[in-house]
């Protein structure tokens, strides 16, 4: 214990990665009744993690990496360790988690206010930051994956908040549901490294892939079954239709769930595990196609809803389809990087949209634009940076991931994924300026608004000054994630430096040859070697002049005078419907949920339970009746003949033993 | 020779005894008139009784007399007073059981039996015998020294059943009236 | 007569005719006067083993007192047993209380 008072880097880590946990246990046994205080204590706790983390990454910004460990228990010849492991990646995402969940839980404390829950709603807040800090600086798969489990029960509660909604309840179910079948693979995959490395502690894992340490079917097999729990926790392809339900929680969970907890679990646990993914090609390639396949999908659906939210959740599962697809090729900065910034500026998308949706009491973008949401200047105007930070326009920080990451894309020898990727920038825009589109140029103009003059009335003067206090606890973490947006890019140097001095594993790599391995070190030592300078700028101008497409094509459809405001795939209505029902994705579930669990599994388990089971306790109670019945004749109540008996076998003992 | 003859009377007298006995014991079991049994257990007390002067305990064939073949006996003779009147018949007896009943006493006797013949009696090491030690004082001072615990234990469980003979009989009485 | 054995037979052969009335006697009363011979079998040996067997002769009669004792107390006990059933079913006989069967 002495060593954590003595070491000033452990005794921040520690206290910035738990003090939400103890805030947690103590508003719910506690503060519960006292939801001022409740949020008081979290959002000052977040505060202090926040903090933890940002002295954390300024001390350590040129250190090693650091590993503080402790023998947790023996199996046998397996040592669990238990301890944290502080590379650039770890400080960097907890970093990221800290203030994004600061900041996120500054906003709700004006989204949420007056809610009768908002207590609990702290508590989870707070059990939901601790899990996903302790999972980022987790020294050990095990550790990772146990945090990883509360990530997803945190998630759980946030997204199930409004329990009371049938709706909502159902959402939380199918995203724990959901998690489950990827976090099957994923700790099969981990018994799989267990039985077969005997170690689960990360660097170990990255040092033995990159040297070769493992055999290379192990390494796939488990590779492959580690990425399923990547599937699911990130929404990717089989498993992505639980993210967009995930949007009945309140917004500013939507908001940490898609931008730097939940979602962008998945991805930091592949590239924090990166160098050993890339010790197996077959595994990469598999990751590729996933991550090209859940970009392409999800943007297409975000292409047809009317849904706020539901447009942000479908291009969060297709921006973390781009993250993955870059990992996948080998760019590992430009898949840290896009998290990094995605992180920003996704987060940036959902708070505002929470601010629209509290003030119109509606997820139609439709209906917010008709109803003036562009006279609400701060989130209009944020909304809008944070949407050409998605779509990659020049000063905003998605530009600079997306062009580091279509520049790995390049880097493929098959051309196939990089015209992925651009397909996939100009569908973003587009998705995302239709939106704004929407909201600033509604059509016929804007209607006048009956709704606040309703609420009008005596308490008016004090709704306004208690609205006021609403209005900024949200307005200023969006602007603060606005100016972050706007210069996150630019730091992309020095991160690169802090981010790939870890990493010097690809060279690594190159050093011990292996032909698969060959593309993705070279691949990696392009991306240190800077995307910008080594790609080409036919990139940049392909780059950007994707970006710049699908803005246009929104603004041909929705923004110019005129337009007809329902889209090109209008024309065609069945793809319209393919889109807008996921693919059929629901339905095919469902319909494998009915056919197969419902009618087989679960049929079968209801004859196990009928029969085998209580048929099991009623043959119980029946033979416990009949052998009494069979004995209570034996209680003859004739006294006299269980005494002769008695006698008489007395009497045959004796003669037994005497003759 | 005198001692022969008194031998010759004591065993006859012994003898008697033993007839007595086991007819009294008979009379106790077999006839189906309750009072012949009472009094045929009697007798057999008394043949007992008889045993124990034989076997040199005057103390011990006294306090038998006293209490089976006083008290018991005569509290027997209450009870079947207070119970059945005596001139209703009972219902025969079955035979089977009767024989059953037989068969598994012949066997217990016949194991009891061969178990004391076979076995080789022997004295324990310091056996005297000597009439002496036989007196009522050895017997007193036994049970007021070394069986003193038993002996209280007794009174109290002789007390206890006294009360509840009373309880039993009279609260029943209540119950029934 | 002066021999152990004898006194042991005698014993038996009570002991047995108390068995056989406790086994086919139906009345109450009559279970119990077998009952008494029993007890009777049973001190009949004490004395004997103590007589012929006993280092210290004084046990063998003390533990006929206390059964002597003991016996007294059955016999109240049981017959007014005997009589709270008497007055309950207005039969003594054995086979008639046959509530508890089972």
């Amino acid at each position: 214990m002495g060593a954590i008072f003595r070491d000033p880097v452990l005794f921040a880590t520690v206290l910035g990665a738990n003090l939400p946990f103890f805030t947690m246990a103590v508003i719910l046994i506690f503060t519960r009744h006292n939801p001022r205080l409740s949020s008081q204590l979290s959002v000052g706790s977040i505060a202090v993690s926040a903090v933890c983390a940002i002295s954390l990454l300024a001390k350590l910004f040129f250190a090693p990496a650091l590993q503080y460990q402790t023998l947790w228990f023996v199996s046998g010849k397996l040592n669990i360790v238990f301890g944290y492991y502080l590379d650039p990646l770890s400080l960097l995402m907890l970093t990221i988690v800290g203030i994004i969940a600061c900041l996120v839980q500054i906003y709700s404390l004006g989204y949420m206010a007056g809610d009768p829950g908002y207590s609990r709603y702290y508590a989870f807040q707070s059990l939901f930051a601790w899990a996903m800090m302790n999972m980022v600086i987790a020294g050990s798969m095990l550790q990772l994956f146990i945090f990883w489990e509360m990530v997803g029960l945190a998630s759980y509660f946030l997204i199930g908040f409004y329990y009371e909604k049938w709706s909502a309840s159902q959402a939380g179910k199918k995203a724990f549901v959901m998690n489950r079948v990827g976090d099957v693979g994923f700790f099969l995959g981990l018994i799989l490294l267990l039985l077969g490395f005997g170690n689960l502690g990360i660097p170990e894992l990255n040092h033995a892939a990159s040297t070769h340490g493992l055999s290379q079917g192990l390494l796939t097999a488990s590779a492959l079954l580690i990425f399923c729990g990547v599937i699911g926790k990130s929404a990717q392809f089989p498993l992505l239709t639980w993210l967009p339900d995930a949007m009945e929680g309140p917004t500013p969970v939507s908001a940490l769930l898609h931008s730097a907890t939940m979602v962008a679990a998945g991805v930091y646990m592949f590239s924090r595990i990166f160098p050993f993914f890339s010790g197996s090609h077959d595994a990469m390639q598999f990751a590729l196609v996933i991550g090209t396949v859940t970009m392409l999908l999800s943007s297409s659906m975000a292409m047809v809803t009317y849904d706020l939210k539901q447009v942000w959740a479908y291009s969060t599962v297709s921006q973390l389809g781009y993250m993955v697809m870059a990992l996948a090729s080998g760019g590992y900065f430009a898949g840290v990087f896009h998290l990094t910034t995605h992180a920003g500026f996704k987060a940036l998308l959902f708070l505002c949209s929470g601010i629209f949706i509290h003030e119109f009491h509606t997820n139609d973008m439709r209906i917010i634009g008709k109803q003036g949401g562009r006279k609400l200047k701060i989130p209009m105007v944020c909304i809008t940076v944070g949407a050409l930070a998605l779509a990659g326009v020049f000063p905003f920080s998605g530009f600079f991931s997306k062009e580091a990451i279509l520049s790995v894309l390049a880097a493929q020898p098959n051309k196939i994924w990089f015209a992925a990727g651009l397909f996939g920038a100009v569908l973003t825009a587009y998705y995302s300026f239709r939106l704004i589109f929407h909201i600033l140029l509604p059509m016929g103009g804007i209607e006048e608004k009956h709704h606040h003059d309703d609420h009008g009335g005596s308490s008016h003067e004090h709704e306004e000054e208690h609205h006021g206090y609403i209005f900024w606890a949200m307005a200023i973490p969006v602007m603060i994630l606005a100016g972050v947006s706007l210069v996150l890019g630019f730091a992309e140097h020095p991160l690169e430096h802090f981010i790939m001095r870890s990493v010097n594993v690809p060279g690594e790599l190159a050093a011990h040859g292996g032909a698969a391995l060959q593309t993705v070190a070279h691949v990696a030592a392009e991306g240190a070697g800077h995307a910008h300078e080594s790609g080409s700028p036919m990139l940049l101008i392909l780059g950007v002049s994707a970006g710049l497409l699908g803005i246009f094509v929104a603004w041909l459809e929705y923004g110019r005078k005129g337009a007809s405001r329902k889209g090109f795939l209008s024309h065609v209505p069945a793809i319209w419907k393919l889109f807008d029902l996921r693919w059929f994705m629901d339905v095919f579930y469902r319909k494998g949920l009915d056919t197969f669990m419902y009618a087989g599994l679960t049929s079968l388990f209801t004859l196990n339970d009928r029969r085998i089971i209580d048929g099991g306790i009623d043959g119980i109670c029946i033979f416990t009746e009949g052998s009494g019945r069979l004995f209570s004749f034996l209680q003859s109540g004739m006294l006299q003949f269980n005494l002769l008996l008695m006698v008489l076998c007395a009497g045959a003992a004796v003669l037994y033993f005497v003759i | 020779m005198e001692t022969s003859g008194l031998n010759t009377i004591l065993q006859f007298a012994f003898w008697v005894t033993v007839a007595l006995t086991v007819a009294g014991a008979a009379i106790a079991v077999f006839p189906r008139n309750i009072l012949y049994n009472v009094l045929g257990l009697a007798l057999a007390l008394t043949g007992i009784a008889g045993f124990y002067l034989f076997l040199g305990s005057l103390f011990v064939a006294l306090m038998q007399l006293l209490i089976y073949v006083g008290a018991i006996c005569i509290a027997i003779v209450f009870a079947i007073m207070l119970s059945r009147p005596l001139h209703i018949s009972a219902p025969p007896r079955p035979p089977v059981k009767m024989w059953l009943s037989i068969l598994a006493s012949a066997v217990f006797f016949v194991g009891v039996v061969s178990v004391a013949l076979k076995t080789k009696w022997q004295c324990a090491a310091g056996h005297v015998y000597k009439a002496s030690q036989w007196s009522v004082e050895n017997i007193g001072n036994a049970l007021l020294t070394r069986y003193e615990l038993v002996f209280e234990v007794i009174s109290l469980v002789l007390l206890v059943a006294i009360i509840g003979a009373v309880i039993t009989a009279g609260y029943s009485r209540r119950i029934s009236s | 007569m002066n021999s152990l054995s004898t006194y042991l037979i005698i014993s038996a052969l009570l002991f047995s005719l108390g068995l056989l009335g406790i086994l086919q006697r139906r009345n109450l009363i009559g279970m119990l006067i077998s009952v008494e011979l029993l007890l009777n079998a049973a001190n009949l040996n004490f004395m004997a083993y103590n007589r012929f067997l006993a280092p210290d002769p004084v046990v063998g009669q003390v533990i006929t007192l206390f059964v002597m004792g003991l016996a007294a107390a059955e016999a109240a006990i049981g017959l007014s047993i005997i009589l709270a059933l008497y007055r309950k079913m207005h039969s003594i006989n054995i086979e008639a209380a046959q509530k508890m069967k089972g």
